[in-house]
């Protein structure tokens, strides 16, 4: 897409911790306009480093305050109203209190609360239809669609008179905060082909690798792979690092040399068209120093261990989702 | 900025990669020569470095670091098929190597170096030695081995004292200094200037990000454990990575970029950061989550100590190979 097709709707970030942050940094670095973003945060420390990190941006904290971030308000009056009696705190040096309707909402709630965030929102989400992404793990979109009918009859579901909002499902991760995120994304049928542009455009911004999945389990995978996965090779080049101390190597050197060995393995396999077998036996000269390490770890069952920590993860995310899911309402 | 006349002698992958990123970096293509046994390797470069000067033949390292008097005497040379030159090679002058880069395989460096002891005895370029396993001692030995034969057939032997060899700084960079992201570690004898150690680091710098000098030699084993054999390491946690996410039914193209993508970001991050990597893993691990639940199963399964013997391994085979390649017991009169 060129900056000029580049969505640029309004957007409602529900939860304003380190993901949310992430992406909307990214966002902004990328041009996206500050006054179509809004923030609904409940701590108000919280709200008040947002608000001097990125000046101007609007933060809302307090009972309304989803709500109005969603729904936005219908004249500045009722937004004065709503300061007094206490339903919102707004940021005072926002460029503006007039709240349009957001266009699309970005669930970053914690798992844990997001039901109790969804079903309060429930009504203002069928009245508006904006699309909604969630980063939240282990939450499936059936479950936001049925947090999302919450008082209304399954029926009347079914029956197709009342609509629920477009879901997609998003599993980023951490070094979006460095605007090299990979994120695994899936998107029910419902979802048009607009809908999944625009949330590939968002999660662009700070993913360098953007995966749509076809089914809704892959993501659960994407945890196991990239969700999780920046961890693996913390610990990995932990590892390292300790190793080269244990030999006698200064721990700022052992650290440096590591985090560089793992960028540089990175960017070779993204660079070249060769598989990451081939890269391997292509640096790993037959009775070399390389083939003794490597024989070490093949001998110590590393494959089968690296297999069985993604498999941990990827379960973990399937429990998680049957947990915080819950039962049909 | 660094204009020296380089020579690499042996043209395989990673005087490739260091070339190609100084080359990449605007280092004069005139002021290199590359000398190669392979004739499909010459060729090969030939066409990757169009202008790239690549000898091969008897007296290809000769001519490399010693330079050629004349065009004329060149011309004898490739007649008399002493050496075989690019003809299309931006430049036919042979000026003496400042800089000669050993690239040449472990197994064969001391023949290679003894042959051309004589020759770097006068010419005295500083020596930089790419190869695993080979200590600086073992490097000075066999250029001494070289002058002092090829000085016995003179009428006046000499003895060659340790202090009137050039000076070799050994270096162990690594593979992705092929896409200018190297880590290298540097270990300069004493008698390396500090212009010298100046020359090195730029060198290499040209194609890694990190550069570190170590100060004793035997930790170039050890950086041949993290750095110099790490990125395989890093490989083959990735392609486990891939495996694992196929085998839970993800497409093999999906789970390779999404695989490939978090290892970059989780270095980037690591780089970004001021936290230690310990941090930086607890700081993403919810407890009871999905990230402690793959870390758990790493911790109980000994993914720590796996990863210790393996670098351990890499330095073990690194000192091992140093022993069978210079050997104790080979006498010299250093």
């Amino acid at each position: 897409m060129t900056q000029q097709q580049q969505h640029q709707g309004r957007l409602a970030f529900i939860g304003g911790g380190n993901m949310a942050e992430a992406i909307l940094g990214g966002l902004l670095a990328c041009g996206y306009p500050l006054s179509q973003c809004v923030v609904s945060e409940p701590i108000q420390a919280r709200c008040e480093f947002l608000q001097s990190k990125y000046p101007g941006l609007q933060t809302l904290s307090g009972p309304d305050a989803n709500r109005l971030a969603i729904q936005g308000s219908k004249s500045t009056t009722t937004t004065q109203s709503l300061i007094q009696d206490g339903s919102i705190q707004v940021n005072p040096t926002a460029a503006s209190i007039d709240f349009a309707p957001a266009e699309v909402v970005i669930l970053a709630v914690k798992p844990q609360v997001l039901r109790s965030v969804v079903v309060d929102l429930a009504p203002v989400l069928r009245a508006l239809q904006p699309l909604v992404i969630s980063i939240a793990a282990g939450i499936e979109t059936s479950a936001i669609a049925r947090f999302m009918a919450d008082g209304v009859d399954e029926d009347a579901i079914a029956a197709g008179s009342v609509k629920l909002p477009p879901v997609i499902r998003v599993m980023p991760n951490t070094p979006a905060l460095v605007l090299e995120g990979a994120a695994g994304m899936y998107a029910t049928a419902d979802a048009t082909a607009e809908h999944r542009e625009v949330a590939e455009s968002l999660l662009a911004a700070v993913s360098k690798q953007v995966s749509w999945v076809e089914t809704e389990s892959l993501i659960d995978t994407v945890t196991g792979i990239s969700g999780s996965g920046p961890a693996y090779f913390f610990l990995m080049m932990e590892a390292m690092e300790e190793a080269g101390v244990k030999l006698g190597m200064d721990r700022a050197t052992a650290k440096a040399l590591t985090i560089q060995t793992c960028l540089g393995a990175a960017k070779m396999a993204q660079l070249s068209s060769d598989d990451l077998e081939t890269l391997r036996i292509k640096v790993t000269s037959p009775q070399g120093t390389t083939d003794a390490a490597i024989k070490a770890f093949e001998a110590g069952g590393f494959r089968d261990l690296v297999q069985k920590g993604v498999t941990a993860a990827d379960a973990r995310s399937r429990t998680l989702a049957k947990e915080l899911g819950g039962a049909k309402l | 900025m660094l204009q020296s006349r380089l020579a690499f002698i042996g043209g395989g992958n990673m005087a490739e990669a260091i070339l190609g990123g100084l080359l990449a970096c605007g280092y004069p293509l005139s002021q290199c020569v590359v000398t190669e046994p392979l004739q499909a390797r010459c060729e090969f470069l030939h066409s990757k470095y169009p202008g790239l000067q690549v000898l091969s033949g008897p007296q290809a390292n000769h001519l490399a670091v010693n330079g050629s008097e004349s065009d004329s005497h060149t011309a004898d040379l490739v007649n008399n098929g002493a050496v075989h030159i690019n003809p299309a090679a931006a430049s036919e002058s042979f000026p003496p190597a400042e800089v000669v880069i050993l690239a040449v395989k472990p197994q064969v460096l001391r023949g290679v170096v003894s042959d051309l002891g004589e020759t770097l005895y006068q010419r005295q370029p500083l020596v930089i030695s790419i190869a695993a396993g080979i200590e600086t001692s073992a490097i000075a030995r066999f250029m001494a081995e070289g002058a002092m034969s090829a000085s016995e057939e003179t009428s006046t032997p000499v003895q060659i004292k340790n202090e009137d060899l050039p000076a070799v700084i050994r270096v162990m960079p690594n593979t992705p200094a092929l896409v200018n992201e190297g880590a290298t570690g540097l270990y300069a004898t004493s008698d390396a200037t500090p212009a010298q150690r100046l020359v090195a680091e730029s060198l290499l710098g040209a194609v890694s990000k990190q550069v570190s000098w170590v100060d004793q030699e035997s930790l170039i084993d050890t950086v041949t454990g993290i750095s110099g054999s790490g990125p395989a390491y890093f490989f083959l946690m990735m392609e486990a990575m891939e495996d694992a996410a196929v085998k839970l039914g993800m497409d093999r193209e999906t789970a390779k970029e999404l695989t490939i993508q978090t290892c970059l970001g989780a270095a980037k991050m690591a780089q970004s950061s001021s936290d230690d990597l310990k941090t930086l893993r607890v700081k993403v691990t919810s407890p009871q989550g999905t990230t402690d639940a793959a870390i758990k199963t790493f911790e109980k399964g000994g993914f720590r100590e796996l990863v210790a013997e393996s670098v351990k391994a890499a330095d073990s085979r690194s000192k091992s190979l140093a022993v069978e390649l210079c050997g104790p017991g080979k006498d010299s009169k250093l």
